[in-house]
């Protein structure tokens, strides 16, 4: 983490948060973090102007920030960003193994949210981070966690409305075993993460999960293609589907200098500009 | 002469009065002037009384409180702006409560001397209460010698019921503590082991051999599930954070029977609530391939389930060893199953399979067996029929976390005898191939219930070596100290390695099993009797020996009390019961595949059986989103 130069911040309890800061500081949180040319896709704002609101939430101490890895700077809540947004999560910045794994699974959220049907039947994205929080202290035995979930009301206009989706985001190949054991645990379990234990398989519920989004990278995808075949009778539940451009960290992703576009698949190169720095105040 | 004699006696007798009513009056004047210590000692020694605690526990209590008088002092001397104030505070804070009390405010009064006065009350109370214990212990209390024996029933009482209070708190008692230990229960009394309020076993014990004895009825399943709870629990824990190996627990309930089930159905939700994902009941749900046995286990193997003669049947033998080793040992493999290997006891199939190359002397030997190979077959095929399709495969103990094995041990003994046999050879080629990376390294628990029962064709010693060369642990119950074993010399030999401890429920016979636990030496004190029936304080004292157990105690422990006998020590525990999910959840019912993996098509499926409508298309959805499924 680069610590902060300039003028010191001004204190917290100043601050006024708009609507679409709100939904920007939500969606860092629930992500673990954002890169820069993600935000700006969420905010639906260019790339300068999601460096500037970055700085801005930066100085009032909502969010810390650093170059990571390659690509654009992230973001993510401090403690204290975290406790204006009511999130009982433990602050952490991003993992790095992991990385390429949330700008990944963020790259989905937002193809996703991006499209017209999720939008008018409001599906609601419950991420992994909410999941594990749900878990607790239990988290760690041997409980696969999805990268997501999709719940879609009751009420939605689509003909899937009621179904709860899990989403899960392959970049690298695992074993086509290893897989299947995933594929067979998400459509099995009936209960809710942090659920008494007993809850998790009961014969004669209904399975939590209505069908597996397996989003892959093109080196996972035979395996998990595999994996599905295996399935035998139940491989109907599983989705599989390519990774969205701009999924993929690469070092070309920068912040933006034009304005993002609002559904990533669309566009093959993000367009963004290569000024090299982070955000207002950063290195 | 006799008059000053007389006086001299009087005055001796008056001053001695004097005297005692002088020192009374000291007590009582500085239980008066301490006057809160006197009230906190007073309540904390009638607590542990009542409770049942040991004088440390109010120790300890006084221990805790010293933050509070140092940040009392530390107050004290900044109001002061001297430190030399610390030493006058406490005097100063006696005078102010005295004043505070003279002048009706009570509340102010408490909360001054408080500081002071509830580390030096629970102190005082700790040694009161140490005192009171000993003087009971030794003989020396009491109004009567009765009194020593009264005290301490009065006291397992009230230990007893402080135990059953902590037990029915709800989470209070884990099933593990965060250094990894499992907690059996409450702790109701300890000898020789550290008192504490909570019976934690480390996991290492889990590791080594153990025993537990108790008869029907007096909590003995509910131990053994914690203890497997736990064990797996921890083991899982201990995984997850790269410690230790995956776990792996293997019972054999060797009695059978409609309540094998109903525990298995126990085990399997409590085992689910501790991690484990998979608990195969055998031979009912699941199954095991005697076949996936190395060639040479295997062929020993088979010919131990068959039942030998002596003398002239000796000949007999051999001649079935040959042929068994030809049919397992054949060049196209070992047989994949009960009917591949009955398909080669025939000499046309092995004259075939041994006609290519080098096999001179196996034909020799096959024409020279040729006769005796149907009723080889013969006794095969009904072994076969009898041990069911449980061996025949396919599955193996790497399947599942836990496996619950149930042998007809009372209704067909013979069967079950074969069958324990086959089982522990599994298991333990199973932990052998472990080192060189035939399978997933796991640390197992064995637990066997009841083996006694099926132990003739592999006596439990033999077991208790084999897995102590192998690594694994093993966990001996039995409803009686005979039940353990054939032999009394058996008997000693199990109970003296049990490393892990040994678990004593209630049972008629405990002797021999607390005469492992040693003695300890005790203070026995005689009383001058003055009359009946009062007797004075006068006597002498002597060391005796008494037994760490006392059997009396052991055979009088009531349902879900046990006691823990562990290196010279014993701490009775009052269990606490775990409790499983409400419905039996499915285990690896078809633990098919050749890989070992569950059927992927059964577990994948549903877990229910209602028809479910078909699923909508969200093509459409997906293609804008994502873009169109391509093929891989």
């Amino acid at each position: 983490m680069i610590p902060a130069e300039g003028t010191a911040a001004p204190p917290a309890a100043g601050r006024s948060l708009a609507g679409r800061d709100i939904t920007g500081l939500l969606f860092a949180a629930e992500m673990y973090g954002v890169q820069l040319d993600q935000l700006a896709a969420v905010l639906d704002v260019s790339g300068p102007r999601a460096r500037a609101i970055a700085g801005r939430w930066r100085r009032q101490r909502q969010v810390e920030s650093a170059r990571l890895g390659p690509g654009a700077p992230w973001l993510w809540l401090t403690r204290a960003g975290l406790a204006s947004c009511g999130l009982p999560y433990m602050y952490a910045p991003p993992a790095l193994s992991r990385l390429a794994h949330i700008r990944a699974v963020a790259a989905v959220r937002l193809a996703l949210e991006s499209v017209d049907g999720y939008q008018a039947a409001g599906g609601y994205w419950r991420s992994e981070r909410r999941l594990r929080a749900r878990l607790g202290g239990r988290v760690g035995l041997r409980d696969h966690l999805p990268d997501g979930e999709v719940h879609w009301p009751d009420a939605a206009p689509v003909a899937w409305s009621g179904e709860c989706w899990a989403i899960e985001a392959e970049l690298t190949p695992k074993t086509v075993r290893r897989t299947t054991a995933i594929m067979q645990e998400l459509l099995s379990r009936t209960g809710d993460y942090g659920c008494p234990a007993a809850d998790v398989l009961v014969p004669g519920r209904p399975p939590r999960h209505a069908r597996v989004l397996y989003l892959c990278s093109p080196a996972a995808r035979q395996t998990v293609t595999r994996a599905r075949a295996a399935l035998a009778g139940a491989d109907g539940r599983v989705e599989i589907r390519a990774l969205p451009p701009g999924a993929a960290m690469e070092p070309d992703v920068r912040p933006a200098a034009g304005r993002p576009p609002a559904r990533p698949h669309r566009t093959s190169e993000p367009g963004i500009s290569e000024d090299g720095k982070g955000l207002d105040g950063i290195a | 002469m006799i008059s000053r004699y007389v006086s001299l006696l009087a005055v001796r007798s008056a001053a001695r009065g004097a005297l005692r009513l002088i020192r009374l009056a000291a007590a009582a004047a500085l239980i008066l002037v301490a006057a809160p210590v006197s009230l906190v000692a007073a309540g904390s020694a009638t607590g542990a009384w009542l409770r049942g605690w040991p004088p440390s526990r109010l120790y300890r209590a006084a221990l805790c409180c010293l933050p509070m008088v140092v940040v009392w002092l530390a107050a004290t001397a900044l109001a002061a702006g001297s430190w030399r104030s610390v030493a006058t505070a406490p005097y100063l804070a006696w005078l102010a409560m005295w004043h505070r009390a003279a002048a009706g405010s009570y509340p102010d009064a408490a909360a001054i001397i408080a500081p002071a006065a509830i580390p030096l009350g629970l102190l005082a109370g700790g040694l009161a209460w140490s005192y009171r214990i000993r003087s009971m212990e030794t003989g020396s209390g009491g109004l009567s010698p009765g009194s020593a024996v009264a005290f301490d029933l009065r006291q397992w009482r009230h230990q007893v019921r402080s135990a059953r209070a902590m037990i029915a708190a709800p989470g209070a008692l884990p099933l593990t503590t965060q250094n990894g230990a499992i907690v059996a229960g409450a702790v109701i009394r300890a000898i020789g082991h550290q008192a504490g309020r909570i019976a934690e076993i480390p996991y290492p014990r889990m590791r080594s051999h153990q025993v537990v004895i108790g008869t029907t009825g007096t909590g003995k399943t509910t131990l053994l599930l914690r203890l497997w709870a736990g064990f797996m629990a921890t083991a899982l824990r201990r995984h997850v954070s790269g410690h230790g190996y995956p776990p792996l627990l293997v019972v054999l309930d060797c009695k059978g029977g409609s309540d094998a089930r109903r525990i298995a159905d126990r085990a399997r939700r409590v085992l689910r609530a501790a991690g484990a994902r998979a608990t195969a009941i055998w031979p009912d749900e699941a199954s095991l391939s005697l076949w996936t046995l190395p060639p040479r286990q295997l062929t020993t193997t088979l010919l131990d389930l068959i039942e030998h003669g002596t003398g002239a049947a000796a000949y007999y033998a051999d001649v079935m060893e040959a042929v068994v080793a030809l049919a397992v040992g054949a060049p196209c493999g070992p047989p994949a199953s009960a009917a591949d290997f009955l398909a080669r006891l025939d000499p046309g199939w092995l004259s075939l399979a041994y006609a290519a190359g080098e096999h001179g002397s196996d034909l020799a030997l096959v024409r020279s067996a040729a006769r005796q190979l149907g009723d080889i077959a013969l006794r095969f095929r009904t072994l076969f029929r009898r041990l069911g399709s449980g061996l025949d495969g396919p599955g193996g103990f790497g399947d599942a976390d836990a496996w619950y094995c149930i042998l007809e041990g009372t209704a067909e003994i013979s069967v079950a005898e074969g069958q324990a046999r086959a089982l522990v050879d599994l298991l333990a080629s199973y932990a052998a191939g472990q080192p060189d990376g035939s399978g997933q390294a796991r640390e197992i628990l064995l637990a066997v219930d009841e083996f006694s029962a099926v132990s003739r064709r592999l006596p439990i010693w033999q077991l208790y070596e084999r897995a102590r060369s192998l690594g694994l642990a093993v966990q001996v119950s039995a409803q009686s100290w005979q039940g353990l074993a054939a032999d009394d010399d058996e008997r000693y030999r199990i109970a003296a390695s049990a490393d892990g401890g040994i678990w004593l429920l209630r049972t008629p016979y405990p002797e021999p099993v607390t005469g492992l636990a040693g003695t300890r030496k005790l203070v026995d004190t005689s009383r001058r009797l003055l009359g009946v029936p009062v007797w004075g304080h006068q006597g002498t004292s002597r060391i005796r020996q008494a037994p760490v157990a006392d059997p009396a105690l052991i055979r009088s422990l009531d349902v879900g009390q046990v006691a823990y006998i562990y290196r010279g020590g014993v701490t009775f525990v009052q269990v606490k019961r775990l409790i499983g999910g409400p419905a039996a959840l499915p285990g690896p019912t078809v633990l098919a595949g050749t890989d070992g993996l569950a059927d992927p098509a059964e577990m994948a499926a549903p877990p229910t059986s209602a028809p479910r409508r078909p699923l909508p298309d969200v093509s459409e959805l997906l293609d804008e989103a994502f873009g169109p499924e391509a093929g891989p």
